[in-house]
């Protein structure tokens, strides 16, 4: 326990430099910024700034890319309250109650406690990465090659479970993003894969490519497609401290949220969408009047608000502790580290520790920052929403194709972003996420890769994945998740739980 | 605004000079390809080296990194740049030596390129988890014989020098060990850390701080020399494999049609660079051991390296049929 202060005090170290202070805040800018416009979410800005990380340290770098992850968390807010707007998906039941207390003069009071219900949130969710961290480092220290394939079929199980919409299109997408993860060299024969005779393949389809292609311009396709004039409406929000009463009824709902968030954080599949969604359920559920929600009930803007903030965090978890990516926003973040020569697993903790007690401080002051940037200046934000659409998009799709190309110098990868923009956006129109898709991407090769390395030290023999404890345990889990989205009686409820 | 001089100033040398011959060279910015992605153990060496070049020549050298396949993608590129001496390779011994060999490359490792000088190496150490009875080479040896197949090995992937290092060392020695491939050196070497394979042939660089912390042991490296970082380990040529030798290398190359007398010019510069004191400590922060070649030694090896290989998998090939 003090140990981990320790190490927290050497986090606080590293992340309170000059640089890494600065990218903290540019991150959180940035976060704060692309949450407030719509259209624009932390996967396709993360994927635009990634090749721009190249020149920074690898720490600074995760720093920031974090920061915009969670700073997007306290933006999206912002617009869903004010105007109806969700600016990310993590914050759609936000706008339900936050825009009615809006409407009814309350907006201060639904701005604030979503500020300081994320900032409460995120302050917990950190904590619980530092406490959770190392040990669970130590644990997976014990993996081998056939304890990693059946985590990595959970992770692949959990993604169809907690996708929206429909299972069969989720297991679909999985499959899709498998296939286009076996692209490339074989890695126990050296033989090319699909590649269909191009030199450029054989490294695997570029990651920068396909998130850009199918998470930014795709995005900003369907987007454009229904632009219309969008009217903001001035409103005065006066004062931004909420009343003593109002915290009072909502500082239940904020820790509720939390503790969901935190847990959603960390189940693979899980992530920041999901776990604003059953924040809200939770607290209609738990509610004494139910007929208040929807019509400005403040539990229903802190529930959700703290939930996806601490999600945003322990996301992290499995990411620096298992190298395992619970949601398409981490597996960028696996890019991102493989992109600076940093391999996510459990040896990033001893390996860099700089790394990854700087990335929690950096939380840290991070959300006291977004408290700053979001309370204070909350006009300026909003008055961002005035920005016409196709000034904005003509520039980031001009930063798209810059940035793909610096990644490689390869206009090979630029065409490759073509190909998946048309595709991501056909994906759309079928109804068909492309999250899944993404985790079926990173995940296959290392499945593939972890599964022929057990049989080939197992001298093919199966039975070596039901041998070993860690892995049969998480088989078994895995199986009794995949009966349970079979069974009608909890399909019905996981299809309540996503129309509330 | 450096560009802008230079870009006046080389038209300026155009002009009074009506056809720009190699004795003015460079008079323009020197490209230095990586054919392998930034941060990693041969774009660091290409950055000492165009720290170097660029001190030396007087001209901009920019590294420009053209990961993918191996190393073949930016290889290739430099095999079809023009032959001015403003493109030049920091190539390594996988894409050069041992790619062509196992796979189709549309370069010909010796008539594609000029190659001027090695720069830096780094030989592989033999490392195996510490359960294992095996405390020399001559063990090694004997625990393989008596149990054929048993004994498990990591590699970089299929074809890279971490496999064929072994597949050679099996192939000299009458044993068979079986291959694990990993994405790369590092996951590899963990794996003997961890004991899921038992050995490997792992480079330099990613064995010592193992060694350090006591969690593998090291029986010898796989150059025909001793090393300088850790001069206790015996070679394996030395042990019980003569004439052993396998080695990773970076060097300097340029595209065949490259005139002899900017070969001779670089060839005098990196001379210098193998005995500056500066390089050799900014290369030994990697891990790596600063060397010259001529050109003619540095071509003479790349050919005998490529004869290895190819006779190495012939004889694997004719053992399978």
């Amino acid at each position: 326990m003090t140990d981990v202060f320790a190490q927290l005090g050497h986090g606080f170290a590293v992340a309170a430099t000059p640089i890494n202070l600065f990218f903290c805040l540019v991150g959180a800018i940035f976060g704060t910024l692309i949450g407030v416009l719509p259209g624009l979410g932390p996967v396709a800005t993360i994927s635009l700034l990634l090749p721009a990380t190249y020149a920074l340290s690898p720490v600074s770098a995760i720093i920031m890319l974090a920061g915009i992850y969670y700073g997007a968390q306290y933006g999206g807010s912002t617009t869903a309250i004010l105007v109806n707007i969700p600016g990310e998906s993590t914050s759609v039941v936000t706008a339900i109650d936050g825009y009615k207390m809006a409407q009814q003069g309350r907006a201060s009071e639904a701005l604030a406690i979503a500020a300081i219900g994320s900032f409460i949130a995120g302050c917990i969710g950190t904590v619980v990465i530092a406490l959770l961290g190392p040990p669970l480092a130590l644990m997976t220290q014990q993996f081998a090659s056939p304890d990693y394939f059946s985590l990595m079929v959970l992770g692949l199980v959990s993604a169809v479970v907690l996708a929206n919409g429909s299972a069969f299109r989720a297991i679909a997408m999985i499959f899709l993003g498998l296939l286009l993860g076996m692209v490339g060299m074989d890695l126990n024969t050296g033989e090319a894969r699909m590649t269909f005779g191009l030199v450029e393949l054989s490294d695997g389809i570029n990651f920068v490519a396909l998130v850009m292609g199918l998470f930014g311009v795709a995005e900003v396709i369907s987007n454009l497609e229904g632009a219309s004039v969008r009217i903001v409406n001035q409103m005065r929000i006066g004062t931004i401290w909420p009343s003593f009463s109002a915290l009072r009824g909502a500082w239940g709902a904020v820790l509720r949220g939390t503790a969901l968030g935190t847990l959603f954080g960390i189940l693979p599949g899980g992530g920041a969408t999901i776990a604003s969604f059953s924040a809200y359920a939770l607290e209609k559920r738990v509610a004494k009047d139910r007929s208040r929600f929807g019509n400005g009930a403040i539990e229903g803007v802190a529930g959700p608000e703290s939930a996806n903030n601490a999600a945003a965090q322990t996301s992290f978890v499995p990411l620096l502790t298992m190298g395992i990516p619970t949601s398409a926003t981490m597996a960028l973040m696996v890019g991102a580290l493989t992109l600076h020569g940093i391999a996510p697993g459990p040896m990033i903790i001893s390996r860099q520790p700089d790394l990854f007690w700087g990335l929690i401080a950096s939380m840290f002051l991070g959300n006291a920052m977004l408290v700053i940037i979001n309370l204070p200046m909350i006009g300026i934000w909003v008055r961002l929403l005035a920005v016409p659409y196709r000034l904005l998009y003509l520039v980031i799709v001009v930063i798209c194709a810059i940035g793909v190309y610096s990644v490689n110098n390869s206009s090979f990868d630029v065409y490759m972003t073509v190909g998946f923009s048309l595709l991501g956006y056909v994906l759309r129109k079928l109804d068909a996420e492309p999250a899944p898709l993404l985790m079926g991407f990173v995940l296959g090769p290392m499945v593939e890769e972890n599964f022929r390395r057990s049989l080939i030290t197992s001298h093919g023999d199966p039975m070596v994945f039901l041998q070993r404890p860690i892995s049969l345990a998480l088989l078994l889990i895995s199986a009794a998740l995949l009966i349970s989205i079979m069974m009608p009686a909890i399909r019905q409820r996981r299809v309540e739980v996503f129309q509330e | 605004m450096m560009r802008i001089a230079a870009a006046v100033l080389s038209a300026g040398m155009a002009l009074s000079a009506t056809a720009a011959s190699a004795q003015e060279w460079p008079s323009k910015t020197i490209k230095l390809v990586v054919p392998y992605a930034p941060g990693g153990y041969t774009d660091s060496v290409a950055r000492i080296t165009a720290r170097y070049l660029e001190k030396e020549l007087g001209q901009t050298v920019i590294v420009d990194n053209r990961a993918g396949g191996g190393g073949i993608v930016g290889s290739d590129l430099v095999a079809k740049s023009p032959g001015d001496g403003y493109t030049l390779c920091i190539c390594s011994v996988g894409a050069i030596s041992v790619a062509p060999v196992a796979q189709t490359t549309s370069y010909d490792p010796v008539k594609s390129f000029k190659p001027v000088s090695v720069v830096s190496t780094i030989p592989q150490t033999v490392i195996v988890n510490p359960s294992l009875p095996i405390n020399t080479m001559q063990d090694l040896v004997a625990y393989a014989k008596a149990n054929p197949g048993k004994l498990s090995y990591g590699s970089s992937g299929a074809g890279g020098l971490m496999h064929y290092s072994v597949q050679l060392f099996d192939a000299r020695n009458g044993t068979k060990m079986t291959h694990v491939p990993f994405k790369g050196g590092s996951p590899a070497t963990a794996a003997v850390v961890s004991g899921e394979v038992n050995l490997s042939f792992t480079n330099m660089t990613d064995a010592l701080p193992q060694m350090e912390a006591n969690k593998v042991r090291a029986l010898a490296v796989t150059s025909a020399k001793r090393n300088e970082f850790a001069p206790q380990l015996p070679t394996v040529s030395e042990t019980v494999t003569p004439g052993y030798s396998v080695e990773s290398w970076n060097g300097l190359m340029a595209p065949a049609s490259t005139p002899d007398s900017i070969i001779a010019k670089l060839s005098d510069v990196l001379k210098k660079m193998a005995a500056d004191p500066e390089v050799k400590k900014s290369m030994a922060v990697v891990g790596a051991s600063t060397e010259f070649t001529t050109p003619d030694e540095y071509k003479a090896q790349i050919a005998a390296e490529v004869e290895q290989w190819r006779e190495l998998l012939k004889e694997i090939a004719e053992k399978k049929n």
